[in-house]
């Protein structure tokens, strides 16, 4: 059983990063609305920036998807013309790369909500460090700092994990991830019956 | 659709779009080592007049594609102005403690947002993501694979869209109506999100068995059909990038617009 991205592998988990890029993009303005509320409500959907990596991980199953979907998506961003620019970039490295620790950690053998949901507060956790240069948040007000994480964080649990579980949940009832998810044992066991 | 994006070519199209992809990247990690605002003010209006000289598109539509940019400078800064740390306090009230420190540091944050969506927006009008990709092959040996799934994906962009109206259609032909609440807003997302997802995996999935066929991710001895190299533009846009640092530190030291040198907290 080779682990390696072949072309559709990586094919898909682009189309799926790109389709995350263009709700990237759309998601800025929507960010800029809701950050008007003040008091970092805006970081409750900051969530929605981790979720491709979380999605193409549950939906493909391989090591590497979940870095090269966050790039990927963050690409996507960038050509739509986002808002942001190369600053995407660097964050979608950055999260990409954490949500892939977390897979890595548990050998890309565990598909559960916790799992996900571990891997969006990775992603948060390098937004925030990554913040901490390109933001000054280090600078805020302590209690205020501490607010932006925590807002933060159950932000991503909730979009990029929970959600996100949910998503490729009910895409599984569709049969279509079984075209392209490597076989496992079940389906050897499933052809002697 | 019919959309009219035709642009007049100018030098910043001809240059190696790898070149242009990593100077970007490259001024991205440098500015986030210039904390003098008086030095970002400057740079800005550099960055400004490569965007509105440059770029080739007709002033109008830039004119609309800077409207968000007023979006960047807000949510950039204002977290920071309202809540940052400082000891020459202006304004409080409740939560909300204004410093001078803290302004000129939000200030500073919403011109830093500034002057990074400006080099991505130019760099996005300027650069087909066709070259990119065969240049990213060519010149940063990107894997064949990656470069023709990206541009295969781009692609299937238009399709998606197509399907989005067609899942609009469908389900208002057959009356379905949006709940409201909580609940109402995850069924809506679902109903749109599933039917996309599955059907793209599924075309994604069908092309790629296709090219897989067709050897595109063979990496021995490959020909392009378009071949990408570099220019004296390139130097040129490095020579701009230089004076323009250069203009601004000088500027920044001899006539600063607010006589701040160092907008963090601790230094």
């Amino acid at each position: 059983m080779g682990r390696a991205l072949k072309l559709t592998d990586i094919l898909v988990t682009i189309i799926i990063a790109l389709i995350f890029g263009l709700v990237y993009k759309l998601w800025g303005p929507l960010y800029g609305f809701v950050s008007v509320f003040g008091l970092h409500a805006e970081q409750l959907i900051y969530g929605m920036w981790f979720i491709a990596a979380t999605v193409a991980y549950l939906i493909i199953r391989k090591p590497g998807v979940a870095l090269l979907a966050e790039v990927a998506a963050a690409h996507g961003e960038f050509i739509f013309g986002g808002e942001w620019g190369v600053t995407t970039l660097i964050f979608g490295l950055g999260q990409g790369l954490a949500a892939e620790l977390v897979f890595a950690a548990v050998r890309y053998k565990k598909f559960d909500m916790f799992t996900v949901s571990l891997a969006a507060i990775a992603s948060a956790g390098a937004s925030i460090l990554i913040d901490f240069y390109y933001g000054y948040i280090g600078d805020l007000a302590l209690w205020n700092l501490l607010l932006l994480i925590g807002i933060r964080c159950v932000g991503a649990v909730l979009i990029a994990g929970i959600f996100a579980y949910f998503i490729v949940q009910a895409l599984e009832k569709t049969k279509v991830t079984n075209l392209i998810r490597p076989v496992s044992s079940n389906d050897y066991k499933d052809l002697d019956k | 659709m019919q959309l009219d994006f035709s642009f007049r070519e100018t030098w910043l199209h001809k240059i190696n779009p790898s070149f242009k992809f990593i100077l970007i990247v490259a001024l991205f990690i440098h500015i986030l080592f210039i904390h003098n605002i008086n030095i970002i003010i400057n740079y800005m209006i550099g960055t400004a007049i490569l965007y509105i000289l440059f770029t080739g598109h007709p002033w109008k539509r830039l004119l609309i594609i800077s409207i968000p940019f007023i979006l960047i400078f807000l949510t950039s800064s204002t977290s920071m102005i309202f809540f940052g740390k400082g000891e020459v306090t202006w304004f409080k009230w409740g939560l909300i403690h204004i410093t001078e420190e803290g302004f000129f540091r939000g200030l500073h944050l919403g011109f830093r947002g500034l002057v990074f969506a400006t080099l991505g927006i130019i760099f996005a009008l300027t650069t087909r993501p066709v070259y990119l990709f065969y240049s990213l092959m060519q010149q940063l040996k990107l894997k064949p694979k990656y470069a023709y799934s990206f541009m295969a994906a781009v692609r299937l962009i238009p399709i998606m869209f197509e399907e989005l109206q067609t899942i609009r259609y469908a389900l208002k032909v057959r009356g379905v109506q949006s709940q409201k609440g909580i609940l109402g807003f995850y069924h809506l997302l679902k109903s749109y999100s599933i039917p996309m997802l599955s059907q793209s995996i599924r075309r994604a999935h069908r092309i790629a068995v296709a090219m897989e066929a067709k050897r595109f991710s063979d990496t021995t001895k490959r020909t392009y059909y378009y071949l990408v190299g570099f220019s004296k533009l390139d130097v040129y846009l490095l020579i701009y990038f230089v004076v323009v640092i250069g203009t601004s530190y000088y500027f920044a030291n001899s006539y600063s617009y607010f006589p701040i040198q160092d907008v963090r907290y601790n230094n």
